[in-house]
C-alpha cells in the first residue's frame, strides 16, 4: 500500500483528504511543515500533499526539504489562491504539480493525479475520462496539410455531438503546431522542420490524436512520439508568459494559451519517448476556477 | 477713477470688478459723481478719456454677463438693483421684470429674507461672507449653491449695496461624491480579495468533507435527517463560493489576455450557453453583422460578459412572464442580439421586452450587490464584473429601458490600446 503524508494547517482540509483516501493508501497528517518534516526523518512517504500557505514553512520549501530526505518522492501542492502566483516558486523547486481547493472538490481529479504519479501510469485520453465515457475518435496528422482538415474535423465532430467545442480549434492550431513542427529533431538535437513551410512526417513522427466525453467534460488527447518536451522547458515557458516576460517569445505563447483556454490541460512526458498533451472542457462551471498545474514526466 | 469710487476690500476680483460696474451704473442713475465728473470732462472736450471710461464700462457690463455663475446687486431692503444674465435665465424671468423685487422672491421663492442670509450679514458687518451652502428644491431635483456676499460702500462705514454671487455646485457635488464612492469601494475590493481567499480555503474544506460524508453515510453513522442536512450544507458552501469567486473577480487587477475575436462567433457560443442554462424556450433573433472586424480582446472574458446580459435578458423576461400568469395578456419573449461595425468601434446590443429598468433604479444596476433578484438567484455582482470587463477593454456598456424593451449596449474599441471610447 503506497503512503501519502498531507500537511496543512486548515484541519477541514485535512481531514477530507484523509477521509477520501484512507481505504486506498495508508495515510498520515501534519498541520504544519515543521510536524511533517519531523515525520519525513522518521520515515519515508511515497507522497506527499502539501499547503503552500502555511504557519511557518511555506509549502515549496517544505516539499524541498522533503526531496532532499527522499528524492523519490513525489511532491503536490495543494492551494486555494491563484496557482499562476506560484509557477515561478514552483520551477524554482521543480513541483510540476498543483492542485486548486475548489468548492465542490475534485475528488475524480485528484484521484487521478495521485494514481497516476504513484503508478506512473499517465497516458491515454480513456485515464482521465470516467469509465463508460464516449469515444469520439481517433486521427492521425502525417503532414502538415493534414493539419488543418484534423482540426477542423476534430471542432466540428464537437459542435456535432456536443452544440459546442470551446475555444478548441485555437487551442488544437497551437498544439498540432507544436507537434508537427516543435517535436521532430535531427540526431544533433535541432529543430527539423520550419514552421508554414509544408512537411510530411515519416512514419515515426505521426501525431496522434484521440477525442471523446463522458457526463461532465469532453477531451482531447494530443501525442508525438518524439518527447521533446521536458517539465523545465513547460514551466519556464508558462512562467514567462504569466509574468508577462515572454510577450516576444516565438514558443511558449501557444502552451500558455492552450492552458488558459481550456478548463484543464495536463502534459504527461516519457523523456525522449512520447509527449502527450490532454485538454479537457466541463460542461457546466463547477469546477471552474483557478487552474491547476498538471504536468507529469516519467 | 479710483478716487471716484471707493471700494471695500472684495476678496475676489470680478467682485471687484462686478462692484466697480455696477457703482458707475448706480451712480450714474443717480445723476451723481460720475455723471457729473463725465459731462464736466466732456464739455471740456476730454473725449478721448470719456471715451476709455466709456469702453472701461462695456468691458465690466460684458464680464457681468458672460459670468455663468449667478450674481446679483441688492440693497439692505433685499432689492434687486441689478442681475447678470446667467440669474435672469435661471430665474427665468427677463431682467427688467427681477430689478425692483425682492431678491428672497425672486431667486428662492419665499416672502421674507432667508433666515441664514449672508447678505444680512455682509449689511451688517461690511465684510465679506464666503460660500455658505444653500439648496433649493426645484422641479427638477434639489439643487445646491454656494454663496458668497461681498460689501460696496463708499468710503468707510455701512454698505449700501451687496453683490451676491451664486454658483451652482450640484455637478460638482455628485462628481464629488461618485469619488468618494469609488475610492470606497477600491478599498473594499483590497480587502475582500484578502477576506475571499480565506473563506475559500475553508469552504473547499466544507464542501469536501460534506461530500466525502454523503458518499458514505454509514462511515459516519448518518441517518436520512442527517443526509438531508448536509445536502443543504452543501448547496450553502457552493453558494458562498459562487459568492466568493465572483467578489474574485471583481476585485482582481489583471491584465486581459487578448487576441484577435471574432465577435459574433462568441454571440453565438454565449447564446448556446445560456440555452443550455435550462431556462424556458424563448425567441432568440440574432441580427450579426457579417462585416464586423476581428476585435482584440480577451474572448473569454467578453464572453462571460455576453452569456452575463443574455442571462440577465432571460431572467427579466421570466419575471415578466410571473407578473402577467393573473392576467389572460398575450405576451412572449423575445431576445434581439445585434452587432454592428462603427468607425474603429464594434457595438453588440443585447435587446429583451422583459420587466425593464425603472429610472430609479437604473444608476444602480452596476453597484456590486445590487440585485432585484430573490437570494440565491444571484449574487449582484454580475453587472458590476461586466463593467469592470468592458472598462478594462476600455470600452463602455450604456443601459436604456424604455416603451417595454431594454437594450444593453456594449461598445468595444477593435484596438483597445488605441484611445478610450467616449461617448
Amino acid at each position: 500500500m503506497y503512503s501519502i503524508l498531507i500537511v496543512d494547517d486548515e484541519t477541514s482540509i485535512r481531514m477530507m483528504l484523509l477521509d477520501y483516501l484512507e481505504d486506498k493508501y495508508e495515510v498520515h497528517t501534519a498541520e504544519n511543515a515543521e510536524i511533517g518534516l519531523r515525520f519525513c526523518r522518521e520515515r519515508g512517504f511515497d507522497m506527499v500533499i502539501s499547503d503552500v500557505n502555511m504557519p511557518g514553512m511555506k509549502g515549496p520549501e517544505f516539499l524541498n526539504e522533503v526531496k532532499k530526505l527522499h528524492p523519490a518522492a513525489r511532491t503536490v501542492l495543494i492551494t486555494a489562491y491563484n496557482i499562476d502566483n506560484y509557477v515561478r516558486l514552483a520551477r524554482q523547486f521543480s513541483i510540476t504539480n498543483i492542485i486548486p481547493k475548489t468548492s465542490p472538490f475534485n475528488f475524480t481529479e485528484l484521484d487521478l493525479l495521485i494514481d497516476g504519479l504513484l503508478t506512473r501510469n499517465i497516458f491515454g485520453l480513456s485515464r482521465y475520462l470516467l469509465p463508460g465515457y464516449t469515444p469520439l475518435g481517433k486521427f492521425c496528422v502525417r503532414s502538415s496539410k493534414e493539419a488543418k482538415d484534423v482540426r477542423e474535423g476534430i471542432t466540428a465532430l464537437l459542435i456535432e455531438k456536443l452544440g459546442t467545442a470551446g475555444n478548441m480549434k485555437l487551442i488544437l492550431d497551437e498544439i498540432i503546431t507544436n507537434a508537427v513542427y516543435h517535436a521532430p529533431a535531427f540526431p544533433d538535437g535541432t529543430q527539423k522542420y520550419q514552421e508554414f513551410v509544408d512537411v510530411r512526417l515519416e512514419p515515426d513522427e505521426f501525431v496522434h490524436l484521440e477525442c471523446g466525453y463522458d457526463s461532465e467534460k469532453y477531451g482531447i488527447a494530443i501525442l508525438d512520439n518524439k518527447g521533446r518536451l521536458t517539465k523545465e522547458t513547460v514551466l519556464y515557458k508558462i512562467d514567462r508568459q504569466i509574468t508577462g516576460e515572454g510577450i516576444l517569445d516565438d514558443s511558449g505563447r501557444g502552451i500558455h494559451m492552450s492552458r488558459l483556454f481550456s478548463d484543464r490541460m495536463i502534459i504527461n512526458i516519457a523523456p525522449k519517448s512520447k509527449t502527450e498533451i490532454i485538454l479537457m472542457n466541463y460542461f457546466s462551471h463547477k469546477y471552474r476556477g483557478y487552474k491547476p498545474l498538471y504536468i507529469n514526466e516519467l | 477713477m479710483a478716487l471716484l469710487i471707493s471700494l471695500s476690500a472684495c476678496a475676489l476680483l470680478f467682485a471687484c470688478a462686478l462692484g466697480l460696474s455696477y457703482a458707475v451704473i448706480s451712480l450714474k442713475r443717480k445723476k451723481t459723481g460720475l455723471e457729473r465728473t463725465l459731462t464736466a470732462l466732456e464739455e471740456k472736450s476730454d473725449t478721448q478719456l470719456a471715451n476709455k471710461i466709456k469702453l472701461s464700462k462695456q468691458q465690466l457690463e460684458t464680464t457681468f454677463d458672460a459670468i455663468t455663475d449667478y450674481i446679483c446687486a441688492i440693497d439692505a431692503e433685499f432689492t434687486v438693483m441689478r442681475v447678470n444674465k446667467s440669474y435672469a435665465d435661471f430665474v427665468k424671468a427677463p431682467i427688467r421684470d427681477i430689478i425692483g423685487k425682492h431678491c428672497y422672491e425672486v431667486f428662492w421663492g419665499l416672502k421674507s429674507p432667508c433666515e441664514r442670509c449672508p447678505a444680512r450679514k455682509t449689511f451688517a458687518s461690511a465684510a465679506p461672507v464666503f460660500k455658505q451652502h444653500f439648496t433649493l428644491r426645484t422641479v427638477a431635483g434639489v439643487r445646491h449653491f454656494d454663496i458668497g456676499t461681498y460689501p460696496v460702500a463708499p468710503g468707510e462705514g455701512k454698505p449700501e449695496n451687496v453683490i451676491e454671487h451664486i454658483r451652482d455646485v450640484t455637478d460638482e457635488r455628485s462628481i464629488l461624491e461618485q469619488l468618494i464612492r469609488s475610492e470606497k469601494l477600491a478599498t473594499i475590493g483590497t480587502m475582500t480579495a484578502g477576506i475571499a481567499h480565506e473563506m475559500i480555503n475553508p469552504l473547499s474544506g466544507i464542501s469536501g468533507t460534506v461530500t466525502n460524508m454523503l458518499q458514505l453515510p454509514h462511515k459516519y453513522g448518518l441517518n436520512e435527517k442527517g443526509k438531508q442536512r448536509l445536502t443543504a450544507l452543501r448547496d450553502a458552501a457552493a453558494r458562498a463560493t459562487m459568492i466568493m469567486k465572483d467578489l474574485l473577480h471583481l476585485s482582481r487587477k489583471e491584465d486581459a489576455t487578448t487576441i484577435l475575436t471574432d465577435i459574433n462567433a462568441i454571440i453565438m457560443k454565449a447564446v448556446n450557453a445560456v440555452q443550455l442554462k435550462g431556462f424556458p424556450p424563448l425567441e432568440y433573433k440574432l441580427m450579426l453583422d457579417q462585416s464586423l472586424t476581428m476585435v482584440l480582446c480577451d474572448p473569454l472574458k467578453i464572453e462571460q460578459v455576453i452569456i452575463n446580459m443574455v442571462t440577465n435578458a432571460v431572467q427579466s423576461i421570466v419575471e415578466k412572464k410571473n407578473t402577467l400568469t393573473l392576467q389572460s395578456v398575450q405576451y412572449s419573449g423575445l431576445i434581439i442580439i445585434s452587432t454592428q461595425a462603427l468607425d474603429e468601434m464594434v457595438r453588440i446590443d443585447i435587446i429583451d421586452n422583459g420587466a425593464g429598468i425603472s429610472e430609479d433604479i437604473k444608476s444602480k444596476i452596476f453597484d456590486p450587490f445590487f440585485t432585484t433578484r430573490a437570494p440565491g438567484e444571484g449574487t449582484g455582482l454580475g453587472l458590476s464584473l461586466c463593467q469592470r470587463i468592458v472598462e478594462e477593454h476600455n470600452g463602455r456598456i450604456l443601459v436604456e429601458s424604455a416603451r417595454g424593451l431594454t437594450t444593453f449596449s456594449i461598445v468595444l474599441p477593435a484596438q483597445p490600446n488605441s484611445a478610450s471610447i467616449i461617448l
